[in-house]
């Protein structure tokens, strides 16, 4: 049940940080197809290159050479690092949903309102529709009694269900998440990682995870492992069509 | 809520020193023009306390209290006005007092009709006290200037350009600037300036109109008319002896530098306030960068948070202004604060706090979203 055509691709990536004797090399030559429907992960020992592989094809951080190919309406491909920054800037807003290490949410806004101002500021979204949006949302992540609480009120898995919500909130084609587990017990990144399962199966977006944690691995469609700034060529998936139980994300 | 005043509140105690600075600020500003306008209200006495329309003195005048004599006869020039209705003379020179026991200081002597319905004397003058001063020699002055003047009280005598007078009466409320004022009747005042003051000369010619568009209308006519004499109405009079002696004594460039000098400390105190606040949220703003959502919203929220730290601070200076006035009042000091004055320095220190909100905005420039990816 695998899609034909991947829906994002980076082709030959290279970057490389700082001159002559101190440049360090970070990526070498990576290639890598994602899917939609589909949660990939990324690992690799820590420096090996996962964070800078995350920013450059989510639009972030420009390679030294190589392109990242985003999939059209119909079916061409658009390469994310030809556009101006303004039309990257309009693409991530479309099209990409971020995840990072700690939660990041603002300390003085409630779990809904770290919802509605994506949807006001970047959609311009009425604030009755914002609002509807944000419940709906933090309801679907078991959080629909939590929503006026602020982040200090909140634990760490509730707060970084929140900062999945307010990347999932606009309904992104991808969503990029570097660690977002690391800072949970296995409990509760676990339910994360079931979380962002059911959102790639359910809504058929692509997510790619960076961790450390193999534990992971069981959890997600299929795995890329990064060392020295390269991908390892045995990183084809298991290929498991993983079947999820509840369809939490349906009624979204 | 706004997001930017949701932040404010959340975080009071960061952006609490932005709202103390402006509101430093807006207190500095309104108490120094306040009491600036307090201190030079006092120059221009004899005219607000008095009931005249029009003023009409020697050439270029510049003050009430610098008026030369100028020749009686100019009353026929006056009388064949419309809209005039009544003519008065007033008298108002600086003179030399000698204390009873020793010693001389500069007093200003104002002579004028004293009959009710007059045009010249202050309001502070009552009948009773009009009707003391016909005594030849006899003056009133404010009892807060007894000290200055060396005397003790009513009863007392002194001596005014080497003449004999006696204070009958005191008054409260009219301490001067320059020299104390001593009010007396006409004759007297022309009796004390008889080496000043040329026969047939008076100091000021008080008109009354019968309207204020009469009044204006009499002050063109006579000003196309006569050169050789200054018209005024008493509210231009009024401006215009304040303005003089704020300019001649500079107090307006001390004013403008110690204003200067205070939108600086809060400027800085707020921008700095401003900035931390943003460093501190960096991570934040920069994942709605990462979202696509533009630069420009962050930079807005910055300047709604600088107008509100404004507003915050605006609203906290006003109630202090006004007790900090009333304290001066206490101390003898009067200060000023029309509602003009306090819009104006309300509109002066919003707009520090907004520019102070622009200052900080190098800090949203500086949030790079990439930085989140480690
Ligand atoms: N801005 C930068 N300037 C200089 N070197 C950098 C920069 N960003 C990354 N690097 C280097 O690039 C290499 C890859 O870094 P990257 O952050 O991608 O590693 P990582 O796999 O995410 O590691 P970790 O698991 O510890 O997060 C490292 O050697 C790092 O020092
Ligand atoms: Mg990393």
């Amino acid at each position: 049940m695998q899609p034909e055509l991947p829906s994002l691709k980076g082709v030959a990536l290279a970057k490389g940080f700082g001159e002559g004797e101190i440049r360090t090399t970070a990526l070498k030559d990576v290639s890598l197809e994602l899917y939609r429907g589909q949660l990939a992960l990324l690992m690799g020992p820590s420096g090996s290159g996962k964070s800078t592989l995350l920013a450059i094809l989510s639009g972030l951080l420009a390679p030294d050479s190589g392109q990242v190919l985003t999939i059209t309406d119909d079916g061409k491909y658009q390469d994310v690092w030809s556009m101006t920054p303004k039309q990257r800037e309009k693409y991530r807003l479309n099209e990409c949903g971020f995840i990072f290490q700690g939660y990041n949410l603002f300390p003085a806004l409630t779990a809904r309102q770290q919802l509605e101002i994506v949807l006001r500021w970047g959609n311009g979204a009425t604030y009755r529709e914002a609002r509807k949006r944000s419940e709906e949302m933090l309801s679907l992540l078991g959080l629909g009694a939590k929503m006026h609480l602020k982040p200090a009120q909140l634990s760490g898995g509730e707060k970084q269900r929140v900062a999945i919500g307010r990347a999932l909130i606009k309904n992104p084609r991808f969503c990029f998440a570097d660690e977002p587990t690391s800072a949970l017990d296995w409990h509760h990144g676990e339910q994360v990682i079931e979380l962002l399962r059911a959102a790639a199966h359910e809504r058929g977006a692509t997510i790619l995870v960076v961790s450390h944690d193999a534990r992971i691995l069981n959890y997600v469609d299929t795995s890329f492992h990064m060392e020295d700034g390269r991908l390892l060529e045995n990183a084809e998936p298991s290929a498991k069509p993983t079947p999820v139980s509840a369809g939490m994300w349906r009624s979204a | 809520m706004d997001y930017a005043l949701a932040t404010l509140w959340h975080d009071r105690q960061r952006y609490l020193p932005g709202v103390l600075a402006v509101a430093f600020s807006a207190v500095l500003i309104s108490l120094q023009c306040g009491l600036l306008l307090g201190l030079f209200s006092i120059t221009s006495i004899p005219v607000d306390h008095t009931r005249a329309d029009i003023w009409i003195g020697s050439p270029q005048v510049l003050s009430v209290d610098l008026g030369r004599p100028i020749p009686l006869r100019f009353v026929s020039r006056v009388a064949g006005i419309d809209h005039v209705e009544v003519t008065e003379q007033y008298m108002q020179m600086f003179g030399s007092w000698t204390k009873p026991g020793g010693g001389s200081d500069l007093c200003i002597i104002i002579g004028s009709n004293l009959d009710d319905g007059n045009l010249g004397s202050v309001d502070e003058l009552t009948p009773e006290l009009r009707r003391d001063l016909t005594e030849p020699f006899s003056i009133v002055v404010d009892e807060a200037e007894l000290d200055r003047l060396g005397v003790t009280g009513i009863g007392d005598t002194a001596e005014i350009n080497k003449q004999r007078v006696r204070i009958v009466g005191l008054v409260h409320g009219l301490k001067s600037l320059a020299g104390p004022y001593v009010f007396c009747n006409l004759n007297t005042a022309k009796a004390l300036l008889r080496g000043l003051n040329p026969p047939d000369h008076t100091t000021y010619l008080l008109v009354k109109a019968d309207s204020p568009q009469g009044a204006n209308e009499v002050v063109r006519e006579l000003r196309e008319r006569y050169p050789d004499m200054s018209v005024f109405t008493s509210e231009e009079f009024s401006i215009r002896s304040r303005l003089h002696w704020l300019t001649k004594t500079k107090a307006g460039i001390a004013l403008g530098y110690a204003a200067l000098l205070g939108l600086l400390v809060g400027m800085v105190v707020t921008s700095q306030t401003l900035y931390a606040a943003t460093v501190a949220s960096a991570r934040e703003y920069a994942i709605l960068l990462a979202l696509g959502i533009p630069r420009w919203r962050v930079s807005w929220t910055v300047l709604m948070q600088s107008f509100w730290v404004g507003m915050a601070g605006t609203v906290l200076a006003y109630p202090s202004v006004l007790l900090l006035a009333r304290g001066a009042d206490h101390l003898g000091a009067k200060v000023l604060l029309p509602t003009w004055l306090l819009a104006a320095a309300a509109v002066v220190t919003m707009t520090m706090a907004v520019f102070s909100g622009m200052l900080a905005l190098r800090s949203v420039r500086q949030i790079e979203p990439v930085n989140l990816l480690r």
